[in-house]
């Protein structure tokens, strides 16, 4: 795409990868609009401090939203599972591949993401270390949601209780790890001033070719020669 | 808790006329026989409702006990014990369940949202939940609260008012252990109960309820050691705060690392 600034002859050409199907961009806010109202509606039952809002029929209407918005996140994997299980599996396997570049990034993460180094941050595949880890601790707490969730909606007072206390404590132990991730994830993908383009990518499905080389080199480049030119930066940075 | 009162349940008195569960009902307006669509049915015995239910907040619990030496048919006041240490009281996000004045264990229906934890934490399952709805989850819960609006106004419970054979009695608790502790010597010694013993005292903070008893706990089915379930510590005391402090955490230093970043990140470089 090229675009013609204004005023002048000169024009900057941006090319765009694509990297979402438009099926992902909108389970992706599927799930984002199901997350949040379930996110909120737990934290009220979570909190002895919001118990007001939780009474009478404030807590019945919080906990019918509740299982309205569960239905939605539990039917997102679902359905990406149905229609396009061959993207699935290859994310998946991409989620589940971590290897000693990860260790690199953890290591970088906080120079590059605070203090705007570049140079410390390692090549990375389509999605980066923590981007992997989001999604895998977020496929986990579906499975952690799902089973304790069903099992508290349907089976309470037919299953023994020492089960249902079980199930409310990994359900409350699940909600604080992916709430936090999910802080993590809004403050990297919408508020950092770097990663701009994810918003963009989750809108239209498409990276610009500069960020994807800089964010995701092993994607970009190929694993092979991202690896090289990130050895070939370590060594001249050792030089001087 | 020096004010603490608590009832009396002596099983050795108890002839199992039920009165109890009677006066429970009209106080309380609860439900009892409604032709077609409320029915009531022995089970094999003469207990009846055969366990309690969101509308039954007390009943006599049956059961036979041979010894080896002699029968005994014994019955049991069921419901709410109102312990010193409720785990109820604790899961109850709402907090329609609170310890109140006197020890009691006040109950608000008007809180209750149905989410049916206090069913699933109370030692003894005693909290019954109304599920009106299956899949929306209305439910509302209920169980004996010592007739909060008689005993708060200096009367005394139902159930109590109206024993026939003076089995129950309602009092300041140090007054109603002594007496029970009194009544259990004189079962040993003149009434040849050699194994009538005491339940309540020291049971999860103390109970509400201070049962004299003929036959061992177990003959009851009464738990010999009720104990306060450990997940509701893990969950309310371990659980929730740090959740509370990861959450807080996550938020201020996302704030921060923004604020850094901002002053670093030159722009000029992003990508």
């Amino acid at each position: 795409m090229s675009v013609r600034l204004r005023g002048s002859d000169s024009s900057i050409s941006i090319r765009w990868i694509p990297k979402y199907t438009t099926l992902e961009r909108v389970l992706h806010w599927v799930h984002t609009a199901s997350f949040v109202p379930l996110a909120l509606t737990g934290f009220v039952l979570f909190a002895p401090w919001l118990s007001s809002v939780a009474q009478s029929a404030a807590g019945v209407h919080i906990r019918l939203i509740h299982r309205i918005a569960a239905i939605f996140f539990g039917g997102v994997p679902i359905v990406y599972t149905l229609l396009q299980p061959r993207r699935m599996w290859m994310n998946l396997k991409e989620f589940l591949t971590f290897d000693k570049y990860d260790l690199l990034w953890l290591k970088g993460a906080i120079p590059y993401y605070v203090f705007g180094r570049h140079g410390d941050m390692p090549p990375q595949p389509r999605f980066n270390t923590g981007e992997r880890l989001t999604a895998v601790v977020m496929v986990l707490g579906t499975m952690v949601f799902g089973v304790t969730g069903l099992t508290m909606w349907f089976l309470k007072g037919i299953m023994p209780t020492w089960l249902f206390q079980l199930m409310v404590f990994f359900h409350d132990l699940m909600f604080i790890v992916t709430f936090a991730m999910f802080m993590i994830h809004f403050y990297l993908a919408v508020v950092h001033p770097m990663m701009w383009q994810s918003l963009v990518s989750m809108r239209y499905g498409v990276v610009s070719e500069s960020y994807a080389r800089e964010h995701h080199a092993m994607w970009y480049y190929g694993e092979e020669r991202a690896k090289k030119l990130w050895e070939e930066h370590k060594a001249a940075a050792e030089k001087h | 808790m020096a004010d603490r009162l608590a009832m009396y349940i002596d099983t050795s008195k108890c002839m199992a006329c039920r009165g109890c569960q009677v006066a429970c009902k009209q106080w309380n307006d609860l439900e009892g026989y409604i032709p077609g669509e409320r029915e009531t049915h022995n089970t094999g015995s003469y207990e009846n409702p055969p366990k309690l239910d969101p509308q039954t907040w007390t009943r006599i619990k049956f059961r036979e006990y041979d010894d080896g030496e002699r029968f005994q048919w014994l019955f049991l006041k069921e419901g709410c014990m109102h312990c010193g240490d409720a785990a109820c009281v604790d899961v109850c996000p709402t907090h329609a369940l609170k310890h109140g004045p006197h020890g009691i264990v006040t109950y608000e229906r008007d809180l209750c949202n149905g989410c049916g934890y206090c069913s699933q934490f109370c030692p003894f399952q005693i909290p019954q939940l109304e599920v009106i709805n299956q899949v929306t989850g209305e439910a509302k819960s209920s169980k004996c609260v010592f007739c909060q609006d008689r005993t708060l106004n200096g009367l005394e419970p139902a159930c109590v008012k109206t024993c026939p054979a003076s089995a129950l009695a309602w009092g300041n608790r140090d007054d109603i252990l002594a007496q029970a502790k009194a009544r259990v010597e004189a079962l040993k010694a003149e009434w040849g109960f050699p194994q009538a013993n005491l339940y309540g005292e020291a049971q999860l903070g103390g109970l509400g309820r201070i049962y004299v008893l003929t036959a061992p706990t177990a003959a009851y089915d009464l738990p010999e050691d009720p104990a306060y379930p450990v997940i509701s510590t893990l969950w309310q005391k371990v659980l929730k705060p740090v959740g509370q402090i990861v959450f807080a955490g996550t938020i201020v230093g996302a704030i921060t690392a923004f604020f850094i970043a901002r002053r670093n990140v030159r722009m000029e470089e992003v990508e």
